[in-house]
């Protein structure tokens, strides 16, 4: 079942490239008592991802951080070398947190994924925006699939 | 089961980036009437495969073509964009052709798949690499989890 507003997003370890090289990280570690903004795409390096979702949230991140969230996180599945490698490409610096679901855990556990077998993409995440404040969904803007429409940081920064 | 030197390899659809975009090929338009030499790895972006499997084919490409291989292929579990990107950021321009499996549908039809989930990577591919002649394979070099012994350029090149 897909998450809701309202809902608690569940106990799910994923992972992050530090500077040792790549990490787990608990959804406990990346929601607990902070206000999160957490979008998700279907993949990095993808052209409407690196054209514009994650451009979005980088441009717009002091301006969302001044509006009391924590954290800018950006979910996709794959893997925490290919999310490392995509952040460095989009000059992400410190803007925003790439958090790898290689193997689909967190993006299962919400319900939000999608098969993209058809692109040979195998399963994947829709495209959507949350905000989510200690580890309680307040705001989620799913996208139909193949849109750009509501997901984007000008849209969360509103809803802020 | 995994393919062995005298096999066919089975058909199966893989995608490659073009100027329009990724394009699904085939194994009958990869290997047919060709001599191919293909190497497959876990990921795209990681640290053996971007600090050595890779490069060691694009600098070892012309010797390799001069003993009369037709192709050099590099076959990853994961898609097009990502392949492309990695080949882009390792200068592999048209010595190495990025064949993405993000189905994995070509690594399990050769039998080499392994489960990779322990390090979020969800099903990927053996390191391995083979040389096939008109789509048969003639050499296969398979690599030991975690190892980089036997499946690099140097190796391949001794055995034409």
């Amino acid at each position: 079942m897909t998450i809701k507003v309202g809902d608690k997003i569940p106990s799910v370890k994923i992972k992050h490239m530090t500077k040792d090289g790549v990490k787990d990280i608990t959804t406990d570690e990346i929601f607990g008592g902070k206000k999160v903004a957490l979008f998700a795409l279907p993949g990095a390096f993808t052209p409407t991802c690196s054209a514009k979702h994650l451009p979005g949230f980088v441009q717009n991140a002091a301006q969302i951080k001044s509006k009391g969230v924590n954290t800018i996180a950006c979910l996709s599945v794959n893997d925490a070398f290919v999310m490392d490698a995509w952040g460095k490409n989009q000059n992400v610096g410190e803007n925003v947190l790439m958090l790898a679901d290689g193997n689909a855990e967190l993006t299962k556990a919400l319900g939000l994924e999608m098969d993209g077998s058809g692109y040979g993409m195998g399963t994947r995440s829709r495209r959507y925006s949350m905000l989510v404040d200690n580890g309680v969904v307040t705001q989620l803007n799913v996208e139909k699939p193949g849109a750009f429409e509501v997901s984007n940081a000008e849209t969360m920064l509103k809803q802020l | 089961m995994a393919i062995k030197v005298g096999d066919r390899i089975p058909s199966a659809k893989v995608r490659h980036m073009t100027k329009d975009g990724p394009k699904e090929m085939t194994t009958d338009e990869l290997f047919k009437g060709k001599k191919v030499a293909v190497f497959g790895l876990p990921g795209a972006f990681t640290r053996t495969c971007s600090g050595q499997h890779l490069p060691g084919f694009v600098q070892n490409a012309d010797a390799l073509k001069d003993k009369g291989i037709n192709t050099i292929a590099c076959v990853s579990v994961n898609d097009a964009f990502v392949m492309d990107a990695w080949g882009k950021s390792q200068n592999v321009a048209d010595k190495v052709l990025m064949l993405a499996d993000g189905n994995a549908e070509f690594t399990k039809a050769l039998g080499l798949e392994i489960d990779r989930s322990d390090v979020g990577f969800g099903m990927r591919s053996q390191r391995y690499s083979m040389i096939v002649d008109d789509g048969v394979v003639k050499q296969l070099n398979l690599e030991k989890p975690g190892a980089f012994e036997i499946s690099g350029a140097e190796t391949l090149l001794k055995q034409l």
